[in-house]
């Protein structure tokens, strides 16, 4: 019917219109919220996308992955594909990990060995970054994006540990004194950068200084087997200046270059505090 | 002989139900003993510790992503900005999700925290500073899992309830269309 065809045509048009914004609207409101949930979809575009061993580790009434991997394969991955057999998960790893920007998409689905494996690579990439020299190190300020907590918590723990073993007395004094010492001293040192108006993220800041405490572990270490004292002062000297040379390009960015001092005196102080402890132990 | 039945209502996932209890409920077991026992403190408090953040790293990666299916992290943008990340599984794999496992995974962690706090309280009483420390390092890691997860999961509904809106409203839409295009 070309009569009533192109009566409908300019109404067509506008209410097509219509509906289009409607669904735009909607469209836009589920995907703009600041923590939208995606249901297992990719990150943002910028990222690489990475290919995501899909072999489930359950065994259980939860449907295996391919059903997941059907509904995000229409999303921007064009990886993940349902049919293909699943790569090998230790290839997956190794391309997961050589973004390291955050875990990669369809993580409720990885096997558990994929986990523990990213997290230890991303602890040694952290720790690699942090402390040992790298000209090609970028802006030092990003460089602990990716910010983990495990690392400074085995470090503490372990300069504890040693503490407490060299000392021949009170050893349960000296492990509780230094790792509230390095626990509250890293908190409170991350607020004094907040507080002098730095812009640093409070568990990257407590991050930081925990992966910086790596050359003090060091230190005490080789303090515990050897006992002389004049061994101990030049490597708590050398360990000292090694974690503060550490300290100082993440801490200094942080905060206005005038108040620069203000900002790493206070990490010096620690360090050199937690110096002391590894020399007057015996 | 009704066998069928009992199998579906039983835990999907005994293994990470079990593993999800069994480190919190070792750290519980080995502070209470080892103070009864009166143990040098370092190893008390190391053992604890690392106990309680195995537990936190198990609860977050592994028992989170399998008995609920949520995950949570966070991430650090290009401007320098944290922000939070919550992730879900999507509809049809939430439905399929075992109550018991789920039932399982809040009531241990609200019950842990709970535990840890008494015991705070008791050590608080007796003036033992240390021992605080290590209660409060463990209830940190408690509240600091129970947190991630309660927002999770209320981002996750959230997000169900906006699909569901969505796929109500394209219906309608694509109803109309019909209609318009019919007429």
């Amino acid at each position: 019917m070309s009569n009533s065809h192109s009566d409908t045509i300019p109404l067509h048009a506008s209410s097509q219109s219509d509906i289009d914004e409607i669904e735009n609207l909607i469209h836009a409101s589920v995907q703009s919220g600041p923590a939208t949930v995606h249901p297992a979809r990719p990150p943002s575009p910028p990222r690489a996308s990475i290919p995501v061993s899909s072999s489930p580790f359950i065994q259980s009434n939860i449907p295996p992955p391919s059903s997941l991997s059907s509904s995000s394969s229409n999303q921007k991955v064009p990886s993940v594909p349902a049919a293909p057999p699943p790569p090998p998960p230790v290839g997956n790893s190794s391309s997961i990990v050589a973004t390291g920007f955050g875990p990669p998409p369809n993580t409720l689905t990885e096997p558990v060995w994929d986990t523990v494996k990213r997290d230890l690579s991303r602890i040694v990439s952290n720790l690699k970054l942090v402390v040992f020299p790298n000209p090609y190190r970028e802006d030092p300020g990003k460089a602990l994006r990716d910010w983990d907590l495990w690392g400074p918590f085995f470090f503490i723990v372990f300069l504890g540990l040693t503490l407490s073993w060299s000392a021949s007395v009170k050893k349960s004094e000296v492990f509780a004194v230094a790792f509230a010492l390095l626990a509250a001293g890293a908190v409170i040192l991350t607020l004094n950068v907040l507080l002098l108006g730095g812009h640093i993220i409070f568990f990257q800041s407590l991050s930081l200084l925990g992966y910086c405490l790596f050359p003090l572990d060091i230190g005490a270490l080789i303090c515990m087997l050897k006992d002389n004292v004049i061994v101990k002062v030049i490597v708590v000297c050398v360990t000292l200046a090694w974690s503060s040379w550490a300290a100082y390009p993440f801490m200094s960015s942080a905060v206005n270059p005038r108040r620069k001092a203000l900002a790493l005196y206070p990490v010096f102080l620690m360090y050199v505090s937690v110096g002391f402890l590894i020399i007057a132990i015996d | 002989m009704d066998l069928s039945q009992p199998i579906e209502e039983n835990y999907a996932n005994p293994k990470t139900c079990f593993f999800h209890v069994f480190f919190k409920a070792s750290a519980l077991a080995f502070y209470i003993l080892s103070a009864l026992f009166a143990d040098s403190f370092v190893i008390i408090f190391v053992i604890t510790v690392v106990l309680s953040a195995l537990d936190f790293w198990v609860v977050k990666n592994v028992s989170g992503r399998i008995l609920v299916g949520l995950r949570w992290w966070n991430e650090i943008n290009d401007q320098g900005e944290s922000t939070w990340k919550f992730e879900c599984l999507d509809q049809e794999s939430l439905a399929l999700i075992n109550p018991k496992d789920s039932w399982l995974f809040w009531w241990t962690l609200y019950l842990n925290a709970a535990c840890w706090t008494i015991l705070g309280i008791f050590s608080l009483v007796r003036f033992q500073a240390d021992y605080v420390l290590v209660v409060g390092v463990c209830l940190s890691l408690g509240i600091a899992n129970i947190i991630g997860f309660t927002k999770c999961r209320k981002d996750a509904k959230k997000k169900i309830q906006a699909f569901a809106t969505q796929t109500i409203a394209s219906r309608v839409s694509s109803t109309i269309q019909s209609a318009f295009s019919i007429v």
